[in-house]
C-alpha cells in the first residue's frame, strides 16, 4: 500500500493498538456471528447504509426547511439608518391599516451595496424581494433587463411630469414611482460666515474655496479637526453625483452622437479642482478619498468640524436634531457654480418598483400606492427631510412653516441634471468613479484620467452595442 | 557573546515578536469590543470598559447577528457532517481496495480543490437560481460539501493507511461487509483522524466568503463573515465598537474549537497538507 | 460452526453486485471501490467541474442582464487585453503574489523556528500563533480596517506615539500605503498555516544530524544553512507553491479592507471579475475569471508535480 506518512509507522501502530483496547475490537467480531440464520452481511450492510442516508437526508432537509409566512409583502430598503427607522414604523403602519403582513430587509446605506443584492435577487428571479427602493441610477438598467412589473391602476398626475415621462415610463408602461427626489445642495455654518466677515452663502467653487482658506486656519486654533470643505470622495456613486457638480453644465456626462464623453474642459478644471481641494488647499479631510461617504460626510459637519458641507436634503433634519452641535446655526444654499457655465445640482432619489418576479402582485401594488400616498409623502418630507416626488406638496403650509427653503428648493430640485439614463450607466459609473478617485489619490493626472476613462467608455459600448442594429 | 547566549537572546526575541504578532490585532479587537467608544487610542480619550457593544448586537434584531450565528453553525455543522460521510467511504476504498489509478484520483482531487472560487461562482449561481435554491442553506452546504472533499479525502486516506490490516482480515473473516468495516472498524479507531477532519471541515465552511456572498441575500441564509463584512450598525458612522464585538463573538467558536483541539488541527493539517 | 456456516453462506449467495461485476469482469472488491468513490465524484463533477465548464462557457457569450445572450466568441477576451482596468488588476495580482508568499513564508520559517525549541510556553505560543488563522479572512479585513483607521486606528497610534510622522498617515489612500496594508493583513492571516506547515518538516529532521554537525564544529548559523535548509527544501517548495495557487485568489481580505481602491489600485483578478458580477456582466467577468484559473490551474498542476516529486523522495 501507499504509504503517505512520512512519520514513523511503527510507533503509530503501537499507539493504535494502545488506544484501542478490547471493546471495538471485540464488538465487531460478535456483532458479525449473529447472523446464524444463513443470512449474509448484505442486508445488514443495506440496512446501515440507509439509516446513515436517514440521518443525513433529515439534517439536510432540516436546514434547507424555512417556510416563510404567505402572502406577506418583502420590501429591500436602503439607507442612512434615520431613514430606516422611519421604513419600520411605516412598515407598521401598513400592516395595522391593510392587514397585509410587510417584511423590510435592511441594506447598507451604501447605494452601490444596495444595487449588488438587487442584481442578485432580480437576476436569480427570485420572488423576494417583492417591492425595492432604486437608485435613480438604475432604474435605466433594471427595466432594460425587465425586472420590473408594470405598475397599473396608479393616477400618475400628482407627481412630477418631467421625472415620470423620462425616467419611471421609458417604454410607454410604468415600472416605477418617485418616492423622493434628491439634488445636491451645499449646507454651511451661518455663525461662522457671520463671526468671521458676514459673508452670504458661496455662489462660486471658487469663492467658497476662498473663503474657507481664510477661515479655516482661524478655526484650527480653537478646534484642530476642522476643515473647510467635506464632501463624498471615496470611490463610489456618491463620488460622481459630487464630481457632476464640480464641473457645472458644461461638464459632467457629456453626451455627443450617441457617445458618452468625460474629457471636457470643464471636467479637466473640477478634477483639478477636487484634488486640489484635499492636496495643496487642504480644506478637505485627507481620507476624502478613501472612507467619506454621506453619513461620514454628514457626521463630520454635525460634531462642528466643517465649515461648508456638500450633501443631501436628507441632512437637515439630522442637523436640526437636538443632539447636533450645529443646530440653528446651518444655512442651506444651492450649490455653486464652476467658472464657466452654471450651477448644477445631480438629480438623484430614489424610486419604488415591484419586481417581475414577485410572488403576491395585488399586495406590492397596495404597498406602492401606501407609500406614494400624500399622507406619507408628506410625513417623510416633515420627519427625513426628502423633497417628494408628489408635485402638491410643495405648497402644503405645514411643511413650508418647518422648511421654510423647502419651496426654494423646489426650484433648485427642478433644473437638477440627471445622470444618463442608459442600461449600462452603471459600467460607466464604475469606469468614472475609478479614474476620479485615481486622480484623487494623486496617482493620475487629470487629463490623463479621463482619457483613459473615455477609451474604456467607448470600449464598454462596443462590447455592449455589437452590430447595433440586430440585438 | 557565546553561542548558547546568542541562541537565547535570538529565542527570546522571536517568542516576543511572534506573540505580539499573532495576538496584537487580536487584542486589539477585543479590546475595541469591550470598549465604550472606538478612539480610545487618542490622546484625550480615556478607556471606559462597558458591554453595550455586546447587548447591542446580541439583542437587536436588526442587526439580525444570532440569525448570521445560527445561520453559520448550521451550514457548516452539516457540510462538515456530509463532507466527512461521503469522503470516508471514499478514503476507505483508496487505502484499502484495489482500484486503477489511485494516485490520479488523489492528486486529482487536490488539483480540483486548487480552482479560484471566483471561477465557478457564476456558473454556480445560475446552477443554484435555476433550482431556486439562491439564499436558502442548501445553495451553501453543496458547495462546502464539494469544496472540502479533497482535504478531508487526503487527511482520512492517511489515517486510514495506519490501521493495521490484520483488524480489517479479521473482520472479513466473520463474513463482514466492506462497508460495515468502515463503520464499525476503521471509525472508531481513526476516530482522532476523523474528528480532526470534520472539524478542519467545520472550520473552512465557517469562515467562507466568497460563495456566501453572492449565494445568500439576506440574514435568512447568510453567514456571519459576509454579515460582518457589510455590517452597518444602528447610528451614524460606522460602529466599530459593534463590529468588534461582532468579530468576537463570530470568532469564538472557531478560536475556541482550534485551541480545545489544536493538536489535532495540528496534526490534521499537517498529515493532509505535508503534500501541500 | 457459526463461522463455518457464515462462510459458506457468504460464498453460495451472489448477489447483483455479485452479478454486476461479473458483468465488468472486474472484481468485486473492485465494484466496491468504485460504488466508494461514486459519491466523491458526483459532487465534484457537479459542484466544481460543470461549474467551472459553465464559466467557460459564459466566458465565450455576450450575457448581460439588458441585452439578449448571445454567443460572440472570444470578443470577451479581445476586449479584456485591450482594458487597461484588466492589466491593473493583472500587474496588482501578481506583485501581491510575488511579495506576500515569500514574506509569509519567511515569517512562517521564523516563527516555526521558534516553536521548534522548547522552552516554557510553548503550547500556549503554538495555540497564540493558531487564532489568526482560526479566524474568518472578512473579520480579520475588519480588524485591519479599524487599525488603519484614519482618525483612530492603533496604526496612527503607533505613528503618532513613536513620533514617526507629522499627522496621521492616510495608510489606505497611497499606492504604497494601501499594498502595504493589505500585503500585511493577509500575511497576518495565513502565515500561521505556512508556518504549521514547516514546523512539521522541521520536527521530521533528524536531530542527529544536527548533533552530528556540532561535533564537525559548524556554528549556528552554518547549521541552519547546511542541515536545516537543504532537509527542509522538499517543504519549502511546496509550501511556496501552495501559498502561490491561494494567494492567486485572494478576495476577501481586500474586499473588505479597501474594496480595491484607491481608484482601483488594489484590485485583484477576483475582484475584478467580482464587480462584473454584481452589475450583471456576467459574460465579461466569467472571462476574467477564466484567465485567472488557467493561471492558478497552471501554478496547481506545478504544485501537485512538486507534490509527487517530493512523496517520492521519501
Amino acid at each position: 500500500m501507499m504509504n503517505l506518512i512520512p512519520f514513523p509507522c511503527g510507533i503509530r501502530i503501537r499507539l493504535i493498538r494502545w488506544s484501542v483496547g478490547p471493546w471495538p475490537l471485540a464488538r465487531p467480531l460478535t456483532h458479525f456471528r449473529k447472523p446464524a440464520n444463513g443470512h449474509t452481511g448484505q442486508p445488514t450492510n443495506l440496512h446501515a447504509v440507509l439509516k446513515a442516508a436517514c440521518i443525513c437526508l433529515a439534517l439536510v432537509s432540516l436546514a434547507a426547511c424555512s417556510e416563510p409566512p404567505a402572502r406577506e409583502v418583502v420590501f429591500a430598503v436602503g439607507g442612512a439608518p434615520a431613514e430606516l427607522d422611519f421604513w419600520e414604523t411605516l412598515a407598521d403602519d401598513f400592516e395595522k391599516e391593510s392587514g397585509i403582513p410587510l417584511r423590510i430587509l435592511r441594506r447598507p446605506a451604501d447605494t452601490d451595496q444596495q444595487r449588488q443584492s438587487l442584481v442578485i435577487s432580480l437576476k436569480a428571479q427570485m420572488s423576494d424581494p417583492d417591492v425595492f427602493l432604486m437608485d435613480i441610477a438604475w432604474i435605466g438598467l433594471f427595466s432594460a433587463a425587465e425586472w420590473l412589473m408594470p405598475l397599473e391602476d396608479i393616477d400618475t398626475a400628482p407627481f412630477f411630469k418631467t421625472v415620470i415621462e423620462k425616467v419611471d415610463r421609458p417604454a410607454g408602461q410604468l415600472l416605477a414611482l418617485p418616492v423622493y427626489m434628491d439634488a445636491g445642495i451645499l449646507y454651511y455654518r451661518k455663525d461662522l460666515l457671520d463671526a468671521y466677515g458676514g459673508e452670504s452663502a458661496p455662489r462660486t467653487w471658487s469663492a467658497l474655496a476662498e473663503t474657507a482658506r481664510r477661515i479655516q486656519p482661524a478655526e484650527r486654533k480653537t478646534n484642530g479637526d476642522f476643515y473647510g470643505f467635506v464632501w463624498t470622495g471615496a470611490q463610489y456613486e456618491g463620488l460622481v453625483t459630487a464630481f457632476m457638480e464640480f464641473a457645472g453644465t458644461r461638464g459632467g456626462f457629456v453626451v455627443e452622437d450617441g457617445q458618452i464623453r468625460l474629457n471636457v474642459p470643464a471636467n479637466v478644471r473640477a478634477m483639478r479642482f477636487m484634488r486640489d481641494l484635499i492636496r495643496k488647499f487642504k480644506i478637505t479631510p485627507p481620507n476624502a478619498y478613501t472612507g467619506m461617504k454621506e453619513e461620514d460626510v454628514r457626521m463630520y459637519f454635525q460634531r462642528g468640524d466643517a465649515l461648508y458641507e456638500r450633501n443631501w436634503p436628507y441632512a437637515w433634519p439630522l442637523h436640526q436634531s437636538r443632539d447636533s452641535a450645529v443646530r440653528d446655526k446651518t444655512g442651506v444654499s444651492p450649490i455653486p457654480a464652476p467658472e464657466a457655465g452654471q450651477s448644477a445640482s445631480t438629480l438623484g432619489g430614489f424610486h419604488i418598483g415591484v419586481s417581475r418576479f414577485t410572488d403576491v402582485k395585488a399586495e406590492a401594488l397596495q404597498f406602492v400606492k401606501f407609500v406614494t400616498s400624500y399622507n406619507n409623502q408628506k410625513r417623510m418630507v416633515m420627519q427625513l427631510g426628502w423633497n417628494p416626488g408628489r408635485q402638491d406638496l410643495y405648497d402644503d403650509p405645514d411643511i413650508l412653516k418647518q422648511a421654510p427653503h423647502f419651496k426654494a428648493l423646489g426650484e433648485v430640485f427642478r433644473s437638477a441634471r440627471p445622470r444618463p439614463l442608459v442600461p449600462y450607466y452603471t459600467q460607466i459609473s464604475a469606469i468614472a468613479q475609478q479614474h476620479i478617485n485615481s486622480v484623487l489619490a494623486g496617482n493620475a493626472a487629470p487629463q490623463e484620467a479621463l482619457a483613459a476613462a473615455d477609451r474604456e467608455i467607448r470600449a464598454v459600448l462596443s462590447r455592449y452595442a455589437i452590430e447595433n442594429g440586430s440585438k | 557573546m557565546s553561542e548558547e547566549n546568542f541562541k537565547k537572546i535570538l529565542l527570546a526575541l522571536g517568542i516576543a515578536l511572534t506573540a505580539l504578532f499573532c495576538l496584537g490585532p487580536f487584542a486589539y479587537m477585543m479590546l475595541t469590543a469591550f470598549s465604550r467608544y472606538p478612539d480610545f487610542l487618542l490622546p484625550d480619550q480615556p478607556y471606559s470598559a462597558t458591554l453595550e457593544n455586546f447587548r447591542i448586537i446580541v439583542f437587536s434584531e436588526s442587526v439580525h447577528f444570532l440569525e448570521y450565528l445560527r445561520n453559520s453553525i448550521v451550514i457548516s455543522a452539516v457540510s462538515s457532517v456530509v463532507a466527512v460521510g461521503l469522503a470516508s467511504p471514499a478514503a476507505y476504498a483508496i487505502a484499502r481496495l484495489p482500484l486503477p489509478g489511485k494516485a490520479a484520483i488523489l492528486f486529482g482531487t487536490l488539483g480540483v480543490s486548487m480552482f479560484p472560487p471566483i471561477s465557478l461562482i457564476s456558473y454556480l449561481f445560475k446552477l443554484m437560481s435555476a433550482l431556486n435554491w439562491i439564499n436558502t442553506y442548501m445553495a451553501l452546504i453543496l458547495p462546502y460539501v464539494a469544496w472540502t472533499m479533497p482535504i478531508s479525502l487526503w487527511i482520512l486516506v492517511s489515517y486510514f493507511s495506519q490501521v493495521p490490516r490484520e483488524l480489517d482480515q479479521s473482520a472479513r473473516i466473520d463474513g463482514a461487509g466492506r462497508l460495515q468495516i468502515l463503520i464499525k472498524i476503521i471509525l472508531p479507531v481513526s476516530a482522532p483522524g476523523v474528528y480532526s477532519t470534520a472539524l478542519l471541515a467545520f472550520i473552512f465552511a465557517f469562515n467562507e466568503f466568497i460563495f456566501a456572498l453572492m449565494l445568500t441575500i439576506d440574514a435568512s441564509a447568510r453567514t456571519i463573515p459576509v454579515g460582518i463584512a457589510l455590517f452597518e450598525g444602528l447610528h451614524g458612522q460606522i460602529p466599530w465598537g459593534q463590529i468588534m464585538a461582532a468579530a468576537a463573538v463570530a470568532s469564538l467558536p472557531v478560536v475556541l474549537a482550534t485551541l480545545v483541539f489544536q493538536r489535532r488541527i495540528v496534526q490534521g493539517l499537517t498529515r493532509g497538507a505535508v503534500k501541500e | 460452526m457459526d463461522l463455518n456456516s457464515n462462510r459458506k453462506t457468504k460464498l453460495a449467495a451472489r448477489t447483483g453486485l455479485d452479478r454486476i461485476a461479473d458483468i465488468l469482469q472486474i472484481e468485486r472488491e473492485s465494484l466496491t471501490a468504485f460504488m466508494f468513490l461514486v459519491p466523491l465524484f458526483v459532487f465534484l463533477a457537479v459542484l466544481i467541474f460543470i461549474p467551472v465548464l459553465g464559466t467557460f462557457w459564459d466566458s465565450l457569450t455576450r450575457d448581460v442582464a439588458f441585452l439578449p445572450k448571445k454567443f460572440i466568441g472570444t470578443a470577451n477576451y479581445r476586449a479584456l487585453i485591450a482594458d487597461a482596468a484588466f492589466w491593473q488588476s493583472v500587474r496588482f495580482t501578481l506583485l501581491f503574489v510575488f511579495v506576500s508568499v515569500p514574506l509569509e513564508v519567511l515569517m512562517g520559517l521564523a516563527i516555526a523556528l521558534v516553536l521548534n525549541e522548547t522552552f516554557p510556553g510553548r503550547g500556549f505560543l503554538r495555540a497564540a500563533v493558531l487564532i489568526p488563522w482560526a479566524i474568518p479572512a472578512a473579520v480579520s479585513g475588519r480588524v485591519f480596517e479599524l487599525i488603519y483607521h484614519y482618525s483612530y486606528g492603533a496604526a496612527n497610534y503607533l505613528v503618532r506615539i513613536l513620533d514617526l510622522s507629522e499627522g496621521p498617515v492616510n495608510w489606505l489612500g497611497t499606492d504604497l500605503g494601501s499594498f502595504a496594508g493589505v500585503v500585511l493583513a493577509d500575511a497576518w492571516k495565513t502565515t500561521p498555516f505556512a508556518a504549521l506547515i514547516l514546523l512539521a518538516g522541521l520536527s521530521s529532521i533528524n536531530p542527529d544530524l544536527y548533533k552530528q554537525a556540532q561535533i564537525d564544529r559548524a556554528n549556528f548559523l552554518q547549521r541552519f544553512l547546511y542541515v536545516t535548509i537543504p532537509l527542509l527544501k522538499p517543504v519549502l517548495v511546496v509550501t511556496l507553491l501552495f501559498r502561490t495557487v491561494m494567494a492567486l485568489r485572494v478576495f476577501d481580505v481586500i474586499y473588505v479592507l479597501t474594496g480595491g481602491g484607491p481608484g482601483g489600485a488594489t484590485t485583484p483578478l477576483s475582484l475584478f471579475a467580482y464587480r462584473y458580477f454584481s452589475s450583471a456582466d456576467f459574460g465579461y467577468g466569467a472571462a476574467a475569471s477564466v484567465l485567472l484559473f488557467v493561471c492558478a490551474l497552471l501554478l496547481s498542476v506545478l504544485y501537485v508535480k512538486a507534490g509527487r516529486f517530493q512523496e517520492s523522495l521519501q
